[in-house]
């Protein structure tokens, strides 16, 4: 899918920045390409910011003395890493598919309000022509018979339609379900709050690794990694923040969407019972007037 | 092969139509109730078409309803002429356009004529649409959609009329007709914003009046920025604002590179449609001359 390539191309990008901070304190490579299950694609990126980097490849027969411990310590960070980075990915399909979730429902929304729109129209159509109706009954009462024009006369002149109080918005109701919702979401909002420490507190960790390792100019691979573990919980965090409130988002048109649809419900019923109405009307005139 | 049947029908009734009309003009058939000899040959003709169009033969058939409409006016039936062309225009639409367009807008005179504007500015919109699509013609479409708008805020329909509005707004700014682009965007959108419903579209709208604020001038950007986030709170958390920031930033610096990171970023998590590529291509050119490729 483009937008996995576009991901992958944000991470190795990712990558490189780390890579060039690495460099600047005069580390060895952290990533050896051939962990990089990721590299592949993306070949000209890394070895351009490699360029930029200015990677020192003396160091490398440095590696070699390396203890297995450490070896086993720079791979599980390395895993550790690499999960931190897929879940970044992850988050920002998730923030993507959110989106598009709202814009579906905000075109959805604009076709309901059209809807909205014809279904009031139709009504005040359908009502008019009751009234015609109404007045064309008496027309065909008058000219059966002399009889029929007498109680005409005495007969109450059929009454205007009342306007339908159909003018209260049904926005108003929307509205205060969405305070509701609103308030509801917001209290959400404060328990998604509460379960971040967990991550707070691996960035603080990060931010003090960092803080310590801008002063020392000798430094483990343990701090480089710190950093961009840091960059990619806030990356993390960030994502999560706008995932919520996209959701909440998300939350507060649905329910909006769920009234409108009500309020058009009820109309539609009310239509259906008028147009039932003026159906039988329209035939019961048609046989009168062919028996005329 | 039952198709080819019908077609033959339907010339044959055509014909016998076409005879009907003429000998109901002689005087002898005006004297025997010519217009119900009229009123036959129309409904023959309405039989005809539907043959036609079974055929498919769409010129054929636009063809026998324009007839139909023309004896129903003779008729004085404004009604049922005007259901006629519509029939003609909607035939026509498969076979060409421009007698499509044509017998549409007779159909438009027509229901104009007796105060039907509702349904008078959804056939304008039918016509933009062909100019849309078949004929390409977009300073038509444009006056088109603009008249259905019109026609729509006289019938109170409001969500109908922005949504004629927002096609003009869009094909005016492709057009580089930004103030009248500008206008359009903002009006639609303080109008939505209080709108519980719609009020989630109306940053795209601000979103986009801003943009076409941008290729203008880029001073005038950031006012409206302002005024927007002033008006509506909400522009400021979404992402589209923030987008706009970081290519004012961008722009300022002259740096191309920040602002292609920063539209590949934006696109990362919601696609770029083909209007707002144009866009930003086109500020993106205003930046520095080159012609960089956003992709």
């Amino acid at each position: 899918m483009r937008s996995d390539r576009k991901l992958i191309q944000k991470r190795s990008q990712l990558t490189a920045q780390a890579k060039t901070a690495a460099s600047v304190l005069g580390k060895r490579m952290a990533y050896p390409k051939s962990h990089n299950p990721f590299a592949d694609d993306d070949e000209e990126e890394t070895t351009a910011s490699r360029s930029r980097g200015g990677f020192n490849f003396d160091d490398d027969p440095a590696e070699s003395r390396m203890t297995e411990a450490e070896r086993r310590q720079r791979h599980l960070q390395q895993e550790v890493m690499r999960t931190a980075q897929s879940a970044v990915d992850s988050s920002n399909r998730s923030l993507g598919l959110i989106y598009e979730s709202e814009k579906v429902g905000t075109e959805t929304a604009e076709e309901l309000m059209r809807q909205g729109e014809a279904l009031k129209r139709t009504e005040r159509m359908v009502d008019n022509m009751e009234q015609d109706m109404r007045t064309s009954q008496r027309h065909i009462n008058s000219i059966k018979s002399v009889w029929g024009g007498l109680v005409n006369y005495f007969k109450a002149k059929p009454e205007p339609a009342k306007p339908p109080q159909r003018d209260q918005p049904t926005g108003y109701q929307a509205n205060s379900k969405l305070q509701d919702a609103l308030s509801e979401s917001k209290q959400q909002e404060d328990r998604y709050e509460a379960s971040h420490p967990n991550l707070r507190k691996l960035d603080t960790s990060g931010f003090g690794a960092s803080a310590a390792s801008n002063d020392t100019p000798s430094n483990q691979n343990g701090y480089s990694k710190n950093r961009h573990l840091q960059a990619a919980h806030e990356k993390l965090d960030d994502n999560l923040d706008e995932m919520c409130s996209g959701l909440s988002r998300l939350k507060n048109l649905g329910l909006g969407l769920q009234s409108e649809i009500d309020d058009q419900d009820v109309s539609l019923d009310s239509l259906l019972n008028k147009v039932d109405n003026m159906d039988g009307r329209i035939s019961s005139t048609n046989r009168q007037l062919k028996k005329l | 092969m039952d198709n080819t049947g019908k077609e033959k029908e339907a010339m044959q009734l055509m014909a016998d139509a076409d005879k009907k009309v003429k000998s109901s003009g002689s005087f002898l058939g005006g004297m025997f109730g010519g217009n119900h000899k009229v009123e036959d040959a129309c409904e023959m003709y309405a039989r005809a078409a539907n043959m036609f169009k079974m055929a498919k033969n769409w010129t054929a058939a636009g063809n026998a309803f324009c007839q139909a409409a023309r004896l129903h006016m003779q008729m004085q039936n404004k009604l049922d002429s005007a259901t006629s062309f519509v029939d003609a225009g909607n035939a026509y639409k498969k076979a060409d356009p421009q007698e499509a367009i044509n017998c549409l807008n007779q159909a438009i005179d027509i229901y104009t004529d007796m105060g039907r504007f509702t349904i008078a500015a959804k056939h304008h919109m039918t016509i933009a649409e062909i100019y849309e699509a078949e004929l390409v013609d977009i300073e038509k479409a444009i006056a088109h959609y603009e008249q259905a708008a019109d026609y729509y805020k006289g019938e109170e329909s409001n969500s109908s009329a922005n949504k004629c509005l927002l096609k003009v707004g869009l094909y005016s700014a492709q057009l580089e007709q930004y103030p009248k682009a500008i206008e359009i965007y903002e009006q639609v959108a303080t109008n939505t914003m209080d709108n519980p419903l719609l009020k989630y579209n109306a940053k795209e709208y601000f979103f986009k009046a801003a943009l076409c604020h941008f290729i203008v001038d880029e001073l005038n950007a950031k006012l409206a920025i302002e005024k927007y986030e002033g008006m509506f709170p909400a522009f400021s958390d979404s992402r589209e604002c923030k987008l706009v920031k970081k290519l004012l930033d961008a722009h300022e610096e002259q740096n191309s590179e920040a602002f292609t990171e920063a539209v590949k970023e934006y696109d990362s998590i919601s696609r770029i449609d083909q209007w707002l590529t144009t866009m930003l291509l086109r500020i993106k050119k205003t930046i520095q001359g080159d012609a960089g490729d956003l992709k």
